[in-house]
């Protein structure tokens, strides 16, 4: 742990760009959701969130998340990051997981399970799908109910629903993804003969660990940044 | 140190076998009751290593399976605390028998006979593959049936049912049930047209 908290005091908008993704590779996720793009040469953090209009607080913010597990946003930090930007980056992440990451995936699990009895490979793609099926949904109703609700408070008109409800729902959600996901790579790892497609299945593996270790960022993201926004925002219109 | 339970629904002879054993320097008593649902939830919770039970704290009918009740704890040893004529058959699934009347030098012979077949077989839980009782409950849950419902049919309490679904977790890592069916099917426990 003490490295990271070293770190994080390092990290600064000064810190070169390609020295905090050399030593934090899961950064290198987050740069396209911003819309910030490689081969920046020596810029720093800062240069390049001015240059591609990302807000500077929001970008800490994210790599905080991402790079130390134990992090909890100061109320003043939380406040110097719009919450526009927080749900725009929010949706385009899920748009990476939908798109990039899940295709992705499919691709490699298409030829793992090429070889395999149709009896078992429809079984588990049948699993895949329905995982796929309920991160869509899930993607969903943040993006039809819970940011809309969020939009409604920053706008200060009259909430309709409660957040404490949603609050809960979202923890269970977000559980019950990075659960599905688990009990997928564990199948593919432990429970299916070593014959088939071994080097398929290593790449399908390491996609799988890797979006698995993003989802949960992206859940702390949710539940460490938005949840203690909106009570932050609900304590302050009740004043 | 050998961690013992008693179940016992008499408190007289509870009480007075606990202070019995408080005689011997490598034995310890973690807890004593006087009913079954006690017993079930503390012994997953404190994990003795002997259980002396009385068998007629068990309904007559799964009085001959009072071992396979605690499946889901491989390395208990059970005692049975004859107090009353048990038929013979149902005496032979405990690993040793303590009567009404024996003696303190008896009772520390079974104790000391039984707690040798402790270090003996030291298997480690975690690596173990899934035991026949676990492979049961897994199958009655891809067939989607409920706690009580496996409970039911496998003959077993429903906290033993909970305990075998946690060690199946915890042997497999696969937490949901639809992944554990993809298990069973891949692993040939059940076939894909037993599942609704």
């Amino acid at each position: 742990m003490s490295n990271l908290s070293d770190f994080s005091s390092q990290l600064s908008p000064k810190m070169k760009m390609a020295d905090a993704i050399n030593q934090y590779h899961s950064l290198l996720t987050v740069l396209p959701r911003l819309g910030i793009p490689l081969g920046f040469g020596e810029k720093s953090i800062g240069q390049l969130c001015a240059e591609h209009r990302v807000s500077e607080p929001l970008f800490m913010l994210i790599s905080r998340v991402y790079c130390q597990d134990d992090y909890f946003p100061t109320a003043n930090e939380l406040q110097q990051c719009p919450m526009a930007d927080i749900l725009q980056y929010l949706v385009s992440s899920h748009k990476d997981y939908l798109e990039n990451k899940l295709p992705h995936i499919e691709h490699h699990l298409n030829i793992l399970l090429e070889p395999m009895d149709k009896k078992y490979s429809t079984l588990i793609s049948n699993f895949y799908a329905e995982f796929r099926k309920e991160m869509e949904k899930h993607f969903q109703y943040e993006e039809e109910v819970i940011f809309p609700y969020l939009r409604q408070i920053l706008s200060e008109q009259e909430a309709t629903e409660s957040a404490t409800y949603q609050k809960n729902t979202f923890h269970q959600q977000h559980d019950d993804i990075e659960d599905t996901l688990n009990d997928l790579s564990n199948l593919l790892l432990k429970y299916i003969p070593a014959e088939v497609s071994p080097a398929e299945r290593v790449d399908m593996l390491l996609d799988m660990y890797a979006l698995s270790n993003d989802i949960a960022k992206h859940a702390m993201m949710e539940n460490r940044i938005l949840v203690p926004y909106i009570q932050l925002l609900e304590s302050k219109r009740h004043d | 140190m050998t961690k013992i339970a008693i179940a016992e629904s008499s408190s007289m002879l509870r009480i007075g076998l606990e202070q019995l054993l408080r005689e011997l320097p490598d034995a310890e008593v973690v807890f004593s009751t006087d009913n079954l649902n006690a017993l079930y939830s503390r012994i997953n919770a404190l994990h003795p290593d002997i259980l002396i039970v009385n068998p007629l704290l068990f309904d007559y009918t799964k009085r001959a399976t009072i071992r396979a009740e605690f499946d889901q704890l491989p390395n208990l040893r059970i005692i049975g605390l004859i107090t009353a004529y048990i038929e013979s058959q149902h005496q032979r699934q405990f690993a040793g028998i303590i009567e009404l009347n024996d003696d303190f030098q008896r009772i520390k012979s079974t104790l000391n006979q039984v707690s040798n077949t402790l270090q003996t077989d030291n298997e480690d839980p975690d690596t173990a593959p899934l035991s026949d009782r676990e492979k049961d409950v897994l199958i009655c849950l891809s067939k989607g049936l409920k706690n009580n419902e496996i409970a039911d049919q496998l003959n077993i309490s429903v906290h033993t049912v909970i305990t075998h679904r946690k060690n199946i977790v915890r042997k497999t890592g696969i937490k949901s049930v639809a992944a554990l069916t993809v298990y069973a099917i891949l692993n040939n426990l059940i076939e894909e047209k037993d599942i609704i």
